[in-house]
């Protein structure tokens, strides 16, 4: 495992409530360059929640984020991407009557004079799906033809173009048939590779051991274990996500 | 190829969209037997309307002949439909952006009324024909950027905006003209706008700037592709971090634009400002821009099909005047055209999609 010392992403003690539920008490999590940390835990653990804060899209009640060692506040999504946070959530957010280039460049369309320029994006987008190890035929396909995880693909991407520090993938292999969550798998490995730090939020624990470095379980909203995904056992993080166990019985 | 966005008609493509894994139960064969069939897409379209248009011409040749088929017909033909032609260039960014304008016949009156009031005549003896056209333009743009203002930050449905902006915009026209229609006496404006250039009548040159222009505004610019996704999109769109709102607004500033460009070109070649002047235009723009093969419902928007669509019809019009037929069959006519154009689409986005 390739880690730098300072943690490309820190979370310290996060709080986040809706209303009287709290979703969020005291949650921590460091993420390095060039790691896999898979988030796991039960519905209504607080996974999506720590996801749309790291994205901006929601802001935390207490608690303190660093990115690169440097106190932050994340208020939007632009603040987040240009802090070089990148999100890819559920609902891809694609455009189906757009093809795979005008998916990876919309709202950051690049232009030669007043006019677009088609061959760039296009040279780009081919690079980048190269380097991701993709199966796209032809980035001039609509998105619309696309199966579901070449569409995960594209979402995920359209997350490199900013070449970011952090992505943050929520769900990326929830509904995808078994050779297309391969294909994404391997995506997150070819991210890991190219030294972007990635947070894994997933249920699947087959995937989550086949890609992560390390494993953080919530459970109501808490820090409930940290594995070494090498070290620890399928039980002993299943016990950590239901409850069956307490943190300081299985601290590795 | 963008079937899904072909909504009521089709509702197990709609449930696809929203529904990962039922596109993913698609199998993947098919997208290739897709792409390799029946020239789809734009091009295919296209084609299919030159054909028509084809057809048309060969229909005129063979029943009205030399009154038909000549050069000089051609001009009426494209001088007929070119002030159509430029609303139907607007129409189609706004259609394509899942909008529609019902205002744009009813401002082209305004515009038309209001440059032409004693006073503008008046200011445009002294300092030229720029005023009026200045005038008609503000007018235009300013009628465009209301109906903008109202369904992009008003959330006023576009339908029902400019609506209310069809109606009221027909009836200022009325009240500043006093139902008089009123001659264009500046002689810098009818010597600009008139005749021909070059053999062909100088208001076509100006619908074949604006077509061109329009092209390349839809298919080559941030603003164009950005339209394209907010029409298939919008909330996808956001997230990329497009300002759907504020392109929204320019959109149907444009459209107001095009409806006050349409105004001078209907001055020139009428020579007269009326409150009726554009009355059910915005119908006809509407037809164009949808037999053109642009969606209604977004996501989807061509200019040389509007182009394509707008001749079509013109030279239709044309056909039925040269036979001496009653207009009201060529009412007819035209309905059943648009709706034989939009089953004609419908057929072929259906087929391509279930492969």
């Amino acid at each position: 495992m390739r880690r730098s010392t300072t943690p490309a992403l820190s979370l310290h003690g996060i709080d986040k409530a809706f209303g009287p539920v709290q979703a969020l008490s005291g949650v921590d999590l460091d993420v390095h360059a060039g790691e896999v940390v898979a988030l796991v835990g039960d519905n209504a653990a607080g996974k999506s929640t720590l996801a749309k804060i790291v994205a901006g899209v929601l802001s935390p009640d207490a608690g303190l984020i660093e990115v690169d060692g440097r106190p932050v506040t994340i208020p939007s999504a632009s603040v987040a991407r240009s802090l070089g946070i990148a999100s890819v959530f559920q609902d891809l957010a694609l455009c189906e009557n757009l093809d795979v280039v005008q998916n990876l460049y919309l709202g950051q369309e690049l232009r030669r004079g007043r006019s677009l320029d088609e061959a760039a994006m296009e040279d780009r987008a081919r690079e980048i799906l190269r380097s991701l190890t993709s199966r796209i035929p032809s980035v001039r396909t609509p998105v619309s033809v696309l199966s579901a995880g070449q569409r995960q693909t594209v979402a995920i991407a359209r997350t490199l173009l900013g070449d970011p520090r952090l992505v943050v993938l929520d769900e990326p292999t929830a509904s995808l048939s078994v050779s297309q969550t391969a294909e994404v798998l391997t995506h997150i490995e070819s991210l890991r590779d190219l030294g972007h730090a990635v947070i894994l939020i997933s249920h699947n624990m087959t995937d989550v051991r086949a890609v992560a470095d390390r494993v953080e379980v919530l459970r109501h909203g808490r820090n409930n274990g940290s594995f070494s995904s090498a070290g620890a056992s399928y039980e002993e993080v299943i016990a950590a996500i239901t409850g069956a166990s307490r943190p300081t019985a299985v601290a590795g | 190829m963008n079937e899904q966005k072909v909504p009521a008609d089709v509702p197990a493509q709609v449930e696809d969209v929203r529904e990962p894994d039922a596109a993913a139960r698609r199998p993947a064969p098919k997208n290739g037997a897709r792409r390799a069939g029946i020239p789809g897409g734009t091009a295919g379209r296209n084609l299919g309307l030159v054909v028509a248009l084809a057809v048309i011409g060969v229909v005129g040749y063979l029943t009205a002949g030399g009154r038909f088929a000549s050069l000089d017909n051609l001009m009426v033909i494209l001088s007929l439909a070119s002030v159509i032609g430029v609303l139907s260039i607007g129409m189609t960014f706004v259609i394509t952006a899942g909008g529609i304008d019902l205002s744009v016949g009813s401002v082209l009156g305004l515009a038309s009324v209001w440059a032409t009031t004693l006073a503008t005549q008046t200011m445009a003896d002294q300092y030229g024909w720029i005023i009026m056209v200045g005038c008609a333009l503000a007018v235009g743009l300013g009628a465009g950027v209301v109906n903008g203002v109202l369904i992009a930050y008003g959330r006023v449905v576009a339908f029902i905006a400019t609506l209310a902006m069809m109606v009221a915009a027909r009836g200022l026209a009325e009240l500043i003209a006093n139902r008089r229609t009123q001659i264009v006496n500046v002689d810098s404006f009818t010597d600009t706008f008139r005749g021909d250039l070059l053999g062909v009548p100088k208001i076509v040159w100006i619908f074949v700037v604006v077509a061109v222009a329009g092209w390349f505004l839809l298919n080559r610019t941030t603003f164009g592709r950005r339209t394209v996704a907010v029409g298939g999109n919008p909330e996808a769109a956001r997230l990329a971090g497009i300002k759907v709102r504020r392109h929204t607004m320019y959109l149907y500033a444009l459209a107001g634009l095009a409806a006050g460009i349409a105004a001078v070109m209907m001055l020139a070649r009428t020579t007269a400002g009326s409150s009726t002047n554009g009355s059910f235009y915005e119908l006809d723009a509407i037809a164009a821009v949808v037999v053109g093969g642009t969606l209604i419902a977004g996501g989807r928007g061509t200019i040389v099909g509007t182009v394509l669509g707008v001749l079509i019809f013109a030279s239709l019009q044309n056909l039925f005047i040269q036979n001496n037929l009653d207009s009201s069959v060529q009412l007819i006519t035209k309905g059943a055209i648009i709706v034989v154009a939009v089953l004609l689409q419908q057929r072929f986005t259906t087929r391509s999609s279930t492969g």
